[in-house]
């Protein structure tokens, strides 16, 4: 199947276990275009806080997931532009920084959570971006561990009641 | 996404001006805000509390180090991360061409000497030529199986250095390290020179300019080093192989020519002995000076022991090693051999030339000129293949110089600058000096390999040896099996080259004498280095089960004050910030002056005492120094001396300003228990 063409891929990145696969798969859409990989990392300001407050730029935080997403980028050779935004709402924000940017697709990331039993919390981000994004969005979700993945049904003993 | 984040990172300071905007999104009431991330540009977040600095955080701030910077640059190439050095491992054919470049470009000069040495005894002495050659032969034979044990005992690389250091303690290692030093300063010096001398073999006219070409072909070959070239890639092999395929080829059908048309005899212009007189005639103190001469012909025969990490492990670093160290001891063998045999049988003998004394076509190139056809394009051709290859050679020395500088510097024998990489992950320090030198040992022999020659091979043989000897204990220690016929190669290749090495001091004295002294001079050298860094950590020193406690000591703050303005303000205020004991200290040989400037710190700045002294003699930082001495005495008090600096836009501005601080600063530099802290202030601040 041909490469759909691309001019600007926008991602996600929300710091969780899935980042690394949202960067991979970002870079491989990418990959042999001319289109620009622009990572989005939204931190959520809560209203205690002014929206302007900068809790996020000296945020070692929240550097980290914008520059571990950077090296992750550089070591599949592809360059991944970043941008830091604060908002009340983070699926609202990336909407709004798709459209800004133009984007033609977005890529999210979507984690498995380990806690109460292990399960996909698909959140409130997720759904919005479905629902509001004009572009494509893309949502990588995370591989189930193998110890939560559901054991097959046994086979039914011959003559057993139902 | 994330969840409300505090700042986990230090406060972003309160400036209003830098507040972000808003924007405003598609939906009513909903806003996002980018913010700038100004550490990003030069730092990379890589793990709590660990930043990475990119490539922005190492440029110069200033116009001319922005300048030079891109002068750098443009020779240099762009500042390489250490990530990004290449970690190629060589095949055996590619690392046959690029250690042995030193050891077999040797053979374009090895035959000469020894001719130089014998024509003084007239053309019949010739004859001893291949007799000597063979003898030399035999000697790179078991000096070959001799390393190639050391490269299956030294895996990861069996320097003499680092043998000697194992073995036979640190006096035995600097020996190795002083000899080994110097012989890289002569292996650039010396191919430089005999590879000009191929150039000027077939183009004359360019004679008159041998240094001249010398000097710059050290300094491109200095230049293209500190731009990080590597030991590795087709670059360094070609030259390698051409070298050795048209000299064999020469070499095949000199023998063809002297075999079937029995092509050569005594150069006419010699003076012919009686071969009965022969004998009597060539002394032996002749035959060992032509032997000693011939012997440069395994200098880098080490090379490829030293380097046996750069080979690939398949079936181990080691077995390629030495497999390569054979093909190289044979290669070599054959060349050298192959050329004496073929330059005696067809009558060649150094020429030189009779009004500038310099060599006017090397024996190689004679050969060459009578085998491929003088001005025919093979001969050309021969003459740039040799001439690559010796810069080759010379180029090695820059890969080991640094190299070995580094180790030496790491272990404190030497500055720990030349540990240090370049923007070019290069050891530009060790590249810069071995450039130097060697540039001026071509300026001091006028670029006569002759000259230079006495000076060549003591030191590969003080090396050869400790390392030999080195190795003879390090079977003896070690015990592995089949030990005693590994130490008995070892201890015969040890005596053999320990002979030789008194024999090349001795014969080729009283020149080589001066490397006797210079190896001495490097290795006091290195042990009083040693002994300064050594001293130094032991005062520095905290000791691991020392827990350091809150300091308690007391500090006081001086500030030298010409007056009240701002860079005073500035660092006044600082003063108070650190200590509550502050007094500015005004020196001045205008009293009423000094009162009116008291005065003005009493209303502007209350609170801070100024002292004024006094001095009659205009002396400004005696005076100053004098008061801190005569102060305070009690040594658990710290003086901290706040100097306030004018920090200048233009570079006139270094010399309007601040003459005094600079003055007070040397002044101040090394007094016990003070603290200097100059405090600059910015006009644009």
């Amino acid at each position: 199947m041909p490469a759909v063409p691309l001019k600007r891929v926008v991602l996600g990145l929300s710091g969780g276990s899935a980042d690394p696969f949202v960067v991979r798969l970002g870079c491989q859409l990418v990959r042999g275009q001319r289109a620009e990989l622009i990572g989005v990392h939204v931190v959520e300001v809560d209203w205690s806080h002014d929206l302007s407050e900068d809790i996020s730029s000296g945020n070692e935080q929240a550097a980290a997931v914008l520059d571990h997403a950077e090296t992750a980028a550089e070591n599949l050779g592809a360059r991944l532009l970043t941008s830091l935004l604060q908002a009340r709402h983070p699926g609202a924000a990336l909407v709004d920084e798709a459209v800004a940017l133009g984007a033609d697709i977005m890529v999210l990331g979507l984690p498995y959570r380990t806690r109460f039993g292990g399960d996909f919390a698909i959140g409130r981000t997720v759904p919005y971006v479905f629902q509001n994004a004009p572009c494509r969005v893309l949502v990588a979700r995370e591989q189930m561990p193998v110890e939560n993945r559901a054991q097959p049904p046994l086979p039914a003993a011959v003559g057993a009641r139902a | 996404m994330s969840g409300p984040l505090g700042p986990t990172g230090p406060p972003a300071p309160e400036d209003p001006a830098r507040k972000p905007a808003g924007l405003v999104g598609q939906k009513p009431g909903d806003r996002r805000v980018r913010m700038e991330r100004p550490r990003a540009a030069y730092f990379r977040y890589e793990g709590p509390g660990v930043l990475v600095a990119r490539p922005k955080a190492s440029e110069p701030t200033t116009p001319v180090g922005k300048a030079l910077a891109r002068v750098r640059r443009s020779l240099l190439g762009r500042p390489l991360a250490t990530e990004e050095e290449i970690g190629e491992r060589l095949s055996k054919r590619k690392a046959l061409a690029i250690f042995s470049s030193d050891a077999i470009s040797s053979s374009a000069y090895a035959t000469e000497e020894i001719l130089r040495v014998l024509v003084l005894a007239g053309a019949a002495a010739l004859t001893f030529s291949l007799g000597i050659a063979i003898a030399i032969a035999i000697m790179l034979a078991v000096v070959s199986t001799s390393y190639r044990q050391i490269g299956y005992a030294y895996p990861s690389g069996g320097g003499a250095y680092a043998v000697g250091k194992a073995n036979l303690g640190r006096y035995a290692a600097l020996i190795a390290a002083a000899a080994l030093l110097v012989d890289y300063i002569m292996t650039v010096a010396v191919s430089t020179s005999s590879g000009v001398e191929q150039i000027t073999s077939a183009l004359p006219s360019l004679a008159p300019l041998n240094v001249e070409i010398g000097v710059v072909a050290v300094g491109l070959i200095t230049l293209g080093n500190l731009r990080g070239i590597r030991e590795s890639g087709n670059i360094f092999a070609i030259p390698t192989y051409l070298f050795v395929g048209s000299a064999l080829l020469m070499i095949g059908i000199g023998v063809v020519r002297i075999v079937f048309q029995g092509a050569g005899g005594p150069p006419g212009q010699l003076p012919v002995a009686p071969i009965h007189d022969t004998v009597s005639s060539v002394s032996i103190l002749l035959l060992l000076r032509a032997f000693a001469a011939g012997s440069v012909a395994l200098t880098g025969t080490e090379a490829i022991a030293n380097g046996v990490t750069a080979f690939k492990p398949k079936p181990s670093e080691a077995h390629n090693a030495a497999q390569t160290l054979t093909a190289m001891a044979i290669l070599l063998a054959v060349l050298f051999v192959g050329i004496t045999f073929v330059s005696q049988h067809l009558g060649v003998v150094p020429i030189d030339d009779p009004t500038t004394g310099k060599v006017q076509q090397t024996v190689v190139a004679q050969v060459a000129s009578l085998v491929y056809g003088a001005d025919s394009p093979g001969f050309y051709l021969f003459q740039i293949f040799t001439a690559l290859i010796l810069f080759l050679a010379a180029n090695t020395s820059f890969n080991a110089f640094p190299r070995l500088a580094a180790i030496l510097a790491q272990d404190g024998y030497m500055p720990r600058h030349f540990a240090f990489r370049g923007d070019r992950l290069a050891f530009t320090l060790g590249i810069l000096l071995l450039g130097a030198i060697s540039a001026g040992v071509l300026l001091l022999f006028r670029g006569e390999t002759t000259a230079l020659i006495p000076l060549y091979s003591v030191g590969v043989f003080v090396s050869f040896t400790i390392s030999q000897g080195g190795m003879v204990r390090h079977w003896r220690q070690t015990r592995e099996p089949g030990w005693r016929r590994r130490m008995a190669i070892n201890a015969f290749g040890c005596a053999l080259t320990g002979v030789v090495s008194v024999v090349v001091l001795v014969a080729k004295s009283p020149e080589s004498l001066l490397v006797a002294v210079i190896i001495p001079t490097l290795v006091g050298l290195m042990l009083f280095i040693h002994h300064e860094y050594r001293s130094q950590a032991q005062e520095l020193e905290v000791r691991p089960d020392v827990v350091i406690g809150p300091p308690h000591r007391k500090q006081r703050v001086v500030i030298p004050v010409p007056g009240l303005t701002r860079a005073v303000v500035t660092a006044v205020n600082f003063g108070r910030s650190i200590s509550d004991n502050v007094v500015c200290v005004h020196i001045t040989d205008d009293l009423e002056a000094g009162e009116r400037v008291r005065a003005r710190f009493e209303r502007q700045l209350p609170g801070v005492p100024v002292v004024i002294v006094e001095s009659p003699f205009r002396s400004l930082v005696n005076p100053f120094v004098a008061y801190l001495d005569v102060t305070y005495t009690d040594p658990e008090i710290i003086t901290i001396v706040v100097l306030p600096e004018y920090v200048g836009r233009h570079f006139w501005d270094r010399v309007l300003y601040n003459q005094v601080t600079n003055r007070l600063r040397q002044a101040l530099v090394g007094r016990p228990h003070t603290v200097i802290a100059t405090i600059p202030y910015r006009r644009d601040a």
